[in-house]
C-alpha cells in the first residue's frame, strides 16, 4: 500500500501537468486557425488591386518622376515640376487657366515635360485623399479626367469631404473600381511622401510652386502664374543653346 | 583755419540713409540681372523671371510689367552709385524715395489681399509676408528722414562758402 501510492501520485501529478500544458496550447491553436481564416477571406481583397508599378524614371536630370503623373516628350529642352495641393484655391487657378495651355502650346509641342507634384498641405484635411486617388486614378490611365474634376469641383468635395464621389463620376464603374482597390491597398502612398520629400529640398514653401530645369538650372518660382507672362519665360528658357 | 561740416544727428542719418540704401538697391538690382548664381543665367531668362514676379502683384499690365522688369534693375544699380556718389543728392534721394513708397504700396496691397506671391525684391526666393511689410516700412522711413534732412542741410550755407573770420591768420 504504501509502494503505491508514491507511483499513483506521480502519475496523476503527470497527467495534470500534461493536461495543462494542452489547455494553454489551445488558444494558440484557435488564434492560427482565425488568423489562417482572416488571411483567407482576405486574400480575395488583395487580389482584387491590381498591379501597379511604384518605379519612377529621370527625366534631363530631374530624378524621381512618376511617369503616370508626367506629360510631354523626355527629350524636351525644359522640364516643369508643378507642387500642387488639390485643395488649394492658387493651385486650381493655376491648373484651370494655365497648365491647360502649356499642355496645348509646349507639352504637346515637345518644347516642354511637365511633371505634376503632390504636396498636400497640412491644413487642408481632404488633400491627401485628393492626392490619392488622383494617383490612383493616373496609374490607370485616367490622370487627367480626375485632376479636372477635382480642380473644377474644389469647393463641393471641400465642403463635404466627398473626394470618392468626385473622382467616381468622371469614370466608369470599372475603373472607379480599380481605383478604390489600389487606394485601400495604398500602394502608392510612398509615391505621394516622396513627392512632398522632394518638394521641402526645393524648398517648397507654398503651393504652387513651378520648378523650372533648363541646361542644368534650377528656377523655382511660388505661386501662381498667368499664361501670357509664363509664355515668355518659357520661349527665354526653350530658346537657350 | 576752415571750419569742417558739423556733425549733427541730420548728417548722421543721411549718411546711413545713403550707405544703407545705395547698397540695398545696387545689391537688389545685381541680384535680379544674376539670380544670385554663378555663371549667371542668360539674361533674358533672368529678366523673363523677373516679369513672372512683378505680375504676379496684379497692378500692372503685360507690357508694364515688361517695361519695368527689362528696367527696373539697372535703374537700380545706377541710382544706388548716384546716391551713393552724392552728385545732385536732393534729386536721387527724391526718385529713391518715390520708387520705395511705391514697392512698399505694392507690398502692402499684395498682402492685404493675401496673394501668394514672391516679394521680388532679391535673388532668393522670399514669400511676401508681414516681415517683408516691415522691413520696407523701414526702409522707407529711413528714405523719408533722408530726403528731408538732405533738403534742410541744402538750405543752410556750406561752412566753405561763409566769410572768414578777421583772426584768421590767412588775411594780411
Amino acid at each position: 500500500m504504501n509502494r503505491r501510492l508514491p507511483i499513483v501520485s506521480a502519475k496523476l501529478l503527470t497527467l495534470f501537468v500534461c493536461g495543462t500544458l494542452l489547455l494553454a496550447a489551445s488558444p494558440d491553436q484557435k488564434s492560427q486557425t482565425s488568423s489562417s481564416a482572416a488571411k483567407k477571406t482576405a486574400a480575395p481583397k488583395a487580389a482584387e488591386a491590381p498591379t501597379v508599378s511604384t518605379a519612377s524614371i529621370t527625366v534631363n536630370g530631374v530624378a524621381d518622376i512618376d511617369p503616370t503623373k508626367a506629360f510631354g516628350s523626355k527629350t524636351a529642352p525644359v522640364v516643369v515640376e508643378i507642387y500642387s495641393d488639390f485643395q488649394c484655391p492658387a493651385c486650381k487657378q493655376l491648373f484651370l487657366n494655365t497648365t491647360q495651355k502649356v499642355m496645348d502650346s509646349y507639352v504637346n509641342t515637345g518644347k516642354v515635360y511637365l511633371v505634376h507634384r503632390d504636396f498636400p498641405l497640412p491644413m487642408h484635411a481632404y488633400s491627401r485623399v485628393a492626392a490619392s486617388y488622383s494617383r490612383a486614378a493616373a496609374h490607370i490611365g485616367k490622370c487627367e479626367p480626375v485632376e479636372q474634376a477635382l480642380f473644377q469641383n474644389q469647393e463641393k468635395w471641400e465642403a463635404n469631404g466627398d473626394v470618392k464621389g468626385t473622382v467616381a463620376s468622371v469614370l466608369s464603374p470599372a475603373e472607379m473600381k480599380k481605383v478604390q482597390a489600389i487606394v485601400d491597398a495604398k500602394t502608392l502612398e510612398p509615391m505621394i511622401e516622396r513627392d512632398k520629400q522632394l518638394g521641402l529640398t526645393v524648398p517648397v514653401t507654398q503651393t504652387p510652386t513651378s520648378v523650372f530645369h533648363s541646361k542644368g538650372q534650377t528656377y523655382p518660382y511660388a505661386g501662381t502664374l498667368s499664361y501670357d507672362v509664363l509664355k515668355d519665360f518659357l520661349d527665354q528658357l526653350v530658346a537657350q543653346k | 583755419m576752415l571750419q569742417s561740416t558739423p556733425l549733427n544727428y541730420r548728417r548722421i542719418i543721411i549718411w546711413i540713409g545713403r550707405l544703407v540704401l545705395a547698397g540695398i538697391f545696387i545689391y537688389a538690382g545685381y541680384a535680379k540681372i544674376t539670380m544670385g548664381r554663378s555663371p549667371r543665367p542668360p539674361l533674358g531668362v533672368a529678366l523673363g523671371f523677373f516679369e513672372m514676379q512683378v505680375s504676379s502683384y496684379q497692378i500692372l499690365s503685360r507690357e508694364a510689367s515688361r517695361f519695368v522688369a527689362h528696367t527696373l534693375p539697372f535703374a537700380e544699380i545706377a541710382l544706388g552709385l548716384l546716391l551713393l556718389i552724392g552728385w545732385q543728392l536732393r534729386v536721387w534721394a527724391t526718385l529713391i524715395t518715390l520708387i520705395i513708397g511705391g514697392f512698399f504700396a505694392s507690398v502692402v496691397r499684395a498682402y492685404s489681399m493675401g496673394l501668394q506671391i514672391n516679394c521680388g525684391c532679391f535673388a532668393k526666393p522670399e514669400p511676401l509676408d508681414g516681415m517683408t511689410v516691415l522691413r520696407d516700412g523701414a526702409l522707407l522711413l529711413l528714405a523719408v528722414l533722408m530726403t528731408v534732412f538732405v533738403y534742410l542741410e541744402a538750405r543752410k550755407p556750406h561752412p566753405w562758402s561763409a566769410a572768414e573770420t578777421p583772426s584768421s591768420p590767412l588775411q594780411g
